[in-house]
């Protein structure tokens, strides 16, 4: 498991390594003192130094990090995987097929899939999260929630 | 005398009805967050902070400070019950509290637990108004060296107690430092880290980040195991015995002083307080010895402490405009939201705002008090709600409130992104309390330093021409340092943690 700890160091220098390349296309310093660059640069050259000192340590250290079971099992793995997904085709179909559907279907996957709940509890849930919450949202509280891009759809009120 | 004064006129602001009604739905929301599994403060604010956009500010911060508070109360009832702390700063009261539950007697700790956080909430509010005045006019003196100052010891002081590793934890405090440079320079307004996208030209939202990090992180924790665990918790009566009431009052009066004077500290967290206090009511026992049987001291002196750490914890964001813990930092989010900076300012600018929240924190504590003896038996109820169902709705109320900050799904997609990343830092044990702070102070403390520097011509030494500036950074390098030595660092480990609150 090691090599898990040296991998996310070596994330952290990447990281480091691209915002110092970014800040030096930044001005640094200006007639009127620091500019844009000059407070990205330090912090950038200040997680490297830290990032380096972090890699080192854990690629010294013997047993601890070495000993913690890091991995969910493959099943754990999936149920993450599967909700990162779906949030994320949330994010991607929620101003195509509007909030009322897309919601209604992340819902559906995320209570009858991963929660393994009734099917009629799925869907008194979901249409409620759905299109109970668009209208409270627009009605009540004057948070306007996306609706379908796609003309069929909007023309049936989603 | 001023300070009375302007108490009453906050008093106006908190008992209208619309702002009682405010003080009211945060302090039910606060307890049900408390009370589940899974959902913290810090998300739980974050996660509500959009609502609040079309209410005016004073309604907005009082419902969300409730909120805040409101969790400490919530978080007893699993801990009492189950053996589950709700919130990190009620896992100490899991032993006493469980103790006397099997015992059947967890309804008289839920009572005394209750009692013992509205004495504790409080008193800390009662040193609020009292420190509001010197020390507002302490901080108006205070240029952009100072205030850079002020915040690198404030970061500083989170760090040294953030976490088991002091690397990881700067690592964490400049991440969210990095995430704060993202869109318009605060001093030039030019775009960086931008990528091109209009998105990013704002910043990226800290709501979002938040809500992700701590929020859909610790779901997706959860999702690890199978789902399906539902709790059955077993209710006696909540009327204390003369003698738990005669045996609280001491654990209560201390817990009050620990939590207050905790919470005034930036990095300290509520789980040390409760943790201090739990120590302290050991050492001053006649029968330490009978600690972890069930003593109602220890369920008093933590649920006050840490009830009394949460008040005292809006002492520096009030009176400084400085967040102590990353539940408040994100409180100063919204704040600024709402065009609101909270420090010195904010009592001179909008005293309304400013002492009528102080007030509503009176308020707020009288609601938790009713909403937790009477009806405990609601609270104990949510839990028997199945998590595979619970965490659909959790997460669908996320989706509404990242989008709805700015009407964007690329919020989702943020949240989404920093779920993983937040995930991923937990499992390899970094604090992610640091990033919060950072993430928010991060436009403040480059503006303070740059606007220094510019006064200066760049000349570093500016920072050593104010002996205010000079004894702030000296104190930081102390705290920076000293856990380097094992002196300091000898039973560190039980104050530090990256709990929420």
């Amino acid at each position: 498991m090691k090599r898990v700890y040296q991998t996310a160091g070596l994330c952290f220098v990447g990281l480091s390594a691209f915002v110092v390349w970014e800040s030096w296309t930044l001005e640094y310093y200006t007639n009127l003192g620091p500019g844009p660059g000059f407070f990205p640069l330090w912090l950038g050259v200040v997680m490297g130094a830290l990032s380096l000192a972090w890699f080192v340590q854990v690629s010294g250290r013997k047993g601890g990090p070495d000993d913690v079971a890091i991995l969910p099992e493959r099943a754990g793995i999936l149920r993450i995987l599967s909700t990162l997904a779906a949030l994320a085709a949330m994010a991607g179909l929620m101003n195509l097929f509007g909030f009322q559907l897309a919601m209604f279907l992340l819902l559906v996957f995320l209570l009858k899939v991963l929660g393994r709940q009734a099917l009629w509890v799925t869907l008194v849930v979901a249409l409620l999260g759905s299109v109970g919450v668009y209208h409270l949202f627009g009605a009540y509280l004057d948070v306007p929630l996306p609706a379908a891009a796609v003309k069929l759809l909007a023309n049936l009120g989603l | 005398m001023d300070a009375i004064q302007n108490l009453l006129m906050g008093f106006a602001v908190a008992l209208t009805p619309q702002n009682l009604l405010f003080a009211f739905l945060g302090s039910v929301l606060g307890t049900v967050i408390g009370v589940l599994p899974g959902i913290g403060p810090v998300a739980g604010v974050a996660m509500l902070i959009p609502l609040t956009f079309q209410m005016n500010p004073t309604g907005a911060i009082i419902m969300l400070t409730a909120l805040f508070y409101g969790t400490q109360y919530g978080g007893t009832i699993t801990s009492v019950l189950l053996n589950v702390p709700g919130e990190a700063a009620s896992a100490i009261t899991c032993i006493e509290g469980y103790e006397m539950a099997k015992q059947g007697r967890g309804g008289a700790a839920l009572a005394i637990a209750a009692i013992g956080s509205f004495v504790g909430g409080t008193i800390a509010t009662f040193a609020l108004v009292l420190a509001a005045g010197p020390l507002t006019r302490m901080a108006l003196e205070f240029g952009p060296v100072e205030f850079f100052a002020l915040i690198v010891l404030g970061l500083s002081l989170l760090m040294g107690l953030a976490g088991k590793s002091m690397i990881k934890a700067l690592m964490m405090g400049i991440f969210g430092l990095l995430l704060a440079m993202v869109g318009m320079d605060p001093v030039r307004g030019l775009p960086r880290f931008t990528f091109g996208r209009m998105e990013l030209m704002d910043g990226i939202g800290f709501v979002p980040v938040i809500m992700g990090l701590f929020g859909l992180a610790e779901i997706l924790g959860n999702a690890e195991k199978q789902f399906g665990q539902v709790f059955a918790a077993k209710m006696s009566s909540l009327i204390p015995t003369p003698k738990d009431i005669r045996d609280s009052i001491g654990p209560i009066l201390r817990g009050s002083a620990i939590g207050t004077l905790l919470g005034l500290v930036p990095g300290m967290t509520g789980s040390a307080s409760s943790f201090l206090s739990y120590i302290a009511e050991r050492k001053v026992s006649n029968h330490p010895e009978r600690f972890g049987t069930g003593l109602i001291e220890g369920v008093a002196g933590p649920e006050t402490a840490n009830n009394a750490h949460a008040n005292g914890a809006l002492i520096p964001l009030f009176t400084l405009g400085i967040p102590a813990s990353p539940t408040v930092a994100v409180i100063m989010g919204a704040f600024m939201m709402h065009g609101l900076i909270p420090g010195p300012f904010l009592f001179k600018e909008h005293p309304d705002v400013a002492w009528g929240t102080i007030a509503s924190f009176y308020v707020g504590n009288v609601i938790l008090l009713i909403l937790n003896l009477p009806l405990v038996g609601i609270w104990v109820k949510i839990l028997k709600i199945p998590y595979g169902l619970l965490f659909g709705i959790i997460l669908a109320f996320m989706v509404v409130g990242a989008y709805s900050v700015s009407n964007s799904a690329f919020d989702v997609l943020v949240m989404t992104l920093f779920g993983l990343i937040g995930y991923l830092l937990r499992k390899l044990d970094f604090p992610l309390a640091p990033v919060v702070l950072t993430l928010i102070l991060g436009p403040l403390m480059e503006r303070s330093l740059r606007t220094s520097l510019e006064m200066s011509q760049g000349d570093m030494g500016i920072f050593l021409e104010s002996p205010i500036a000079i004894v702030l950074l000296a104190l930081a390098a102390f705290f920076l340092i000293a856990p380097a030595f094992r002196f300091f660092r000898r039973g560190k480990g039980a104050l530090s943690g990256d709990e929420e609150a």
